[in-house]
């Protein structure tokens, strides 16, 4: 592999949270660097701090300290607003429970960050559609979420994510609700897009699942305590 | 930032979310409706009687009239009183000759009932001598006929100028009763002119109900034939313009001093205190209107609150997955106040269509239902302003509390 460009450069990142007279730590000090078009899965015990991470890189949460470079740039401690920029344009975050708005039709489901990322395309239900047509469920448009099967719904989340075009799709336990066949299947949507370009980083407790990847972080008590990178699998 | 765009998008995001749950926002919108409703229906009631008021006292010349009575002289004069001659005809003379700015003036010498009779039939009626100026301060329209002229006035001629009502109980068959002749106190007065209806509703009642009854009869025939002297029961005059007002009432006072040398055994009378007293009514009705739309705008506006609250707490979750996607707090302040204002616009609205339904129901009901607008624009135009403050205003804290949610807890609520 080539010295690929980095996405995310995190170096002693905290994230303490205080819960009356004690603090927790869901983040003690994570080094971790991103480069463009990795396939990273990250695994550990429940509470390891994997979702903290997540929702860190997905600029949903803010560290409380440590440096976070985000492509080149100084992102440890940026406004909310300009948060949500980032969210809306820069990353797809997929996740476990779906979080499809279930009053609105897949279309506009996918549609919605178009929205709030004040993207101006011209066409935004071709846009969606051939996000869609990504995740093999273009056919599916005018259905609401509840009308889906479990995978279906992850699939289109996943369309949600891509909307946007982003370069890195953060994933926290996305085939968790979902049985075998269809976590395989998702997984193989996974890897298709990694071959389009995109870095992915899944949260998973299957190995299996951990298996796709081509790099694996192992966290515990919120530490990076095993870190696969360079040394690659398959 | 793109502030049209986000209304227009708040706008239809709004709508959708009250086309989705109807029976929720039906129910927030309810005060709402009722208070504009109400509020618009009661301007429109009391607007119309006011109106009515006003036409009321402007055709009996407004506030340019002045009256002058008889009263007992003061302690002081007393003892001199009868070197006054009293209010009589020469004031009239007195005054038409010296005062300028006196525009019109009439007598009047009151006879009250008296029993009219026509070919062996029998009326009461109100009977009253006045002057030829009577007809131009209280701008009566006749139907047929003139007024008594000054040449009546003279020759004291036995000719009386009849009400509608005195029309309708001799003289139903001809459409014109000039020149009918009437019989009262055995003596025969033609008709020379016919007064037409007069109606201004006031409260249910015609407010010019006693002008409809009193009948007119040249003052100096009414003083020769019932009085046997020449006093006067009351002077009228009118000025031609508000500013001559203080300048005419001292000259009058002047003249009349003078005529009853020196006895202040008269007084005159503006129309300020009516005046005044109607203003008195206008503010109460508008204070104690405003009051009762401003609570029940505030009690729609609280409904309208709590409703946002209640949505904003039901969709916690829905706020995470924005949030998550990309929504900044503007966003979702923007979505929440937008619901609030279309609930809030939407009853307006449909409180204005029921407000004119209720005007039209007040007006076939309520006895003098004609005079009340069914659209008083203005009222419209206010009831809708403020239901639509009310609905912002009571937006803001809802929308504030959904766009303060962290995402992460967001999501995470069950
Ligand atoms: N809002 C919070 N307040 C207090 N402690 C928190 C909060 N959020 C997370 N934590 C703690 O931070 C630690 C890491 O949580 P996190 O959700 O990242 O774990 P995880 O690795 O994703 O676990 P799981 O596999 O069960 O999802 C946990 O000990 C958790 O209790
Ligand atoms: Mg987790």
């Amino acid at each position: 592999m080539n010295q690929a460009e980095e996405i995310f450069a995190l170096s002693g990142i905290r994230r303490t949270y205080q819960v009356g007279n004690e603090y927790v730590h869901a983040l003690d000090g994570v080094d971790l660097t991103i480069h463009d078009r990795e396939f990273i899965a990250v695994i550990g015990t429940s509470g390891s701090g994997k979702s903290t991470l997540m929702h860190t890189l997905g600029f949903m949460d803010s560290p409380t300290g440590g440096e976070m470079i985000f492509e080149g740039r100084d992102v440890s401690s940026i406004s909310r607003a300009e948060r949500a920029r980032l969210r809306a344009s820069r990353i797809g975050f997929v996740f476990q429970a779906f979080n499809l708005l279930p009053r609105l039709t897949v279309m506009d489901n996918v549609t919605l960050p178009l929205v709030y990322s004040r993207n101006k395309v011209k066409d935004k239900t071709a846009r969606a559609l051939k996000a869609l047509q990504r995740v093999g469920m273009e056919h599916r448009s005018t259905h609401t979420p509840n009308q889906l099967s479990g995978g279906e719904r992850q699939r289109v989340a996943i369309a949600r994510a891509l909307i946007n075009e982003p370069r890195l799709i953060l994933a926290d336990e996305p085939t968790g609700n979902l049985d075998s066949k269809n976590r395989g299947k998702i997984m193989d949507l996974f890897t298709s897009l990694l071959d389009e370009g995109i870095t992915l980083a899944v949260v998973t407790h299957d190995d299996e699942v951990a298996e796709y990847a081509e790099r694996r972080i192992r966290m515990q008590d919120g530490k990076i305590i095993e870190d696969t990178a360079g040394g690659a699998k398959q | 930032m793109n502030p049209i765009g986000d209304i227009i998008n708040g706008t239809t995001n709004g709508l959708a979310e009250v086309w989705t749950n109807k029976v929720r926002s039906l129910l927030s919108m309810s005060g709402i409706i009722l208070g504009v409703a109400a509020l618009v229906a009661m301007v429109g009631i009391v607007q119309g009687m006011l109106t009515n008021m006003r036409a009321s006292f402007e055709m009996s010349g407004g506030i340019l009239r002045l009256e002058v009575v008889p009263r007992d002289a003061p302690e002081s004069q007393r003892h001199i009183a009868g070197i006054s001659p009293g209010m009589t005809w020469r004031d009239i003379g007195a005054i038409q000759k010296a005062i300028p700015l006196a525009a019109f003036v009439t007598a009047e010498v009151d006879m009250r009932w008296e029993s009219f009779i026509v070919g062996g039939r029998r009326e009461f009626a109100f009977l009253r001598g006045v002057s030829p100026d009577f007809i131009d301060i209280y701008q009566r329209e006749l139907e047929y006929g003139r007024f008594i002229s000054d040449t009546d006035i003279a020759n004291k001629s036995p000719v009386i100028v009849i009400s509608s009502r005195v029309r309708d109980a001799f003289f139903r068959d001809e459409v014109n009763a000039v020149g009918q002749q009437i019989r009262i106190r055995n003596q025969i007065y033609t008709v020379i002119g016919q007064f037409a209806h007069m109606e201004a509703m006031v409260g249910g009642r015609n407010s010019l109900r006693w002008q409809n009854r009193m009948n007119y009869i040249p003052a100096t025939t009414a003083m020769a034939r019932y009085k046997g002297g020449d006093e006067v029961d009351k002077i009228e005059i009118m000025a031609r313009r508000v500013d001559d007002l203080p300048d005419l009432i001292e000259q009058v006072s002047n003249t009349l001093t003078q005529t009853h040398r020196g006895i202040q055994d008269f007084e005159i009378r503006t129309q300020e205190e009516q005046l005044q007293e109607m203003r008195k009514l206008e503010n109460s009705f508008t204070y104690s209107l405003g009051g009762i739309a401003a609570i029940s705008l505030l009690v729609g506006g609280i409904g309208i609150m709590n409703v946002m609250l209640a949505s904003v707490s039901e969709r916690i979750r829905e706020i995470g997955v924005r949030k998550a996607i990309g929504a900044r707090s503007y966003d979702i302040f923007i979505q929440f106040l937008s619901e609030a204002v279309v609930i809030s616009v939407l009853g307006g609205l449909i409180g204005l269509v029921a407000s004119v339904g209720l005007l039209s129901l007040a007006r076939d009901f309520i006895p003098d239902g004609e005079s009340i607008q069914t659209v008083p624009v203005n009222a419209m135009f206010y009831g809708f302003a403020f239901s639509t403050t009310i609905g912002l205003l009571s937006g803001i804290y809802p929308a504030l509390r959904a766009a303060r949610l962290d995402p992460i807890d967001a999501l995470r609520y069950e």
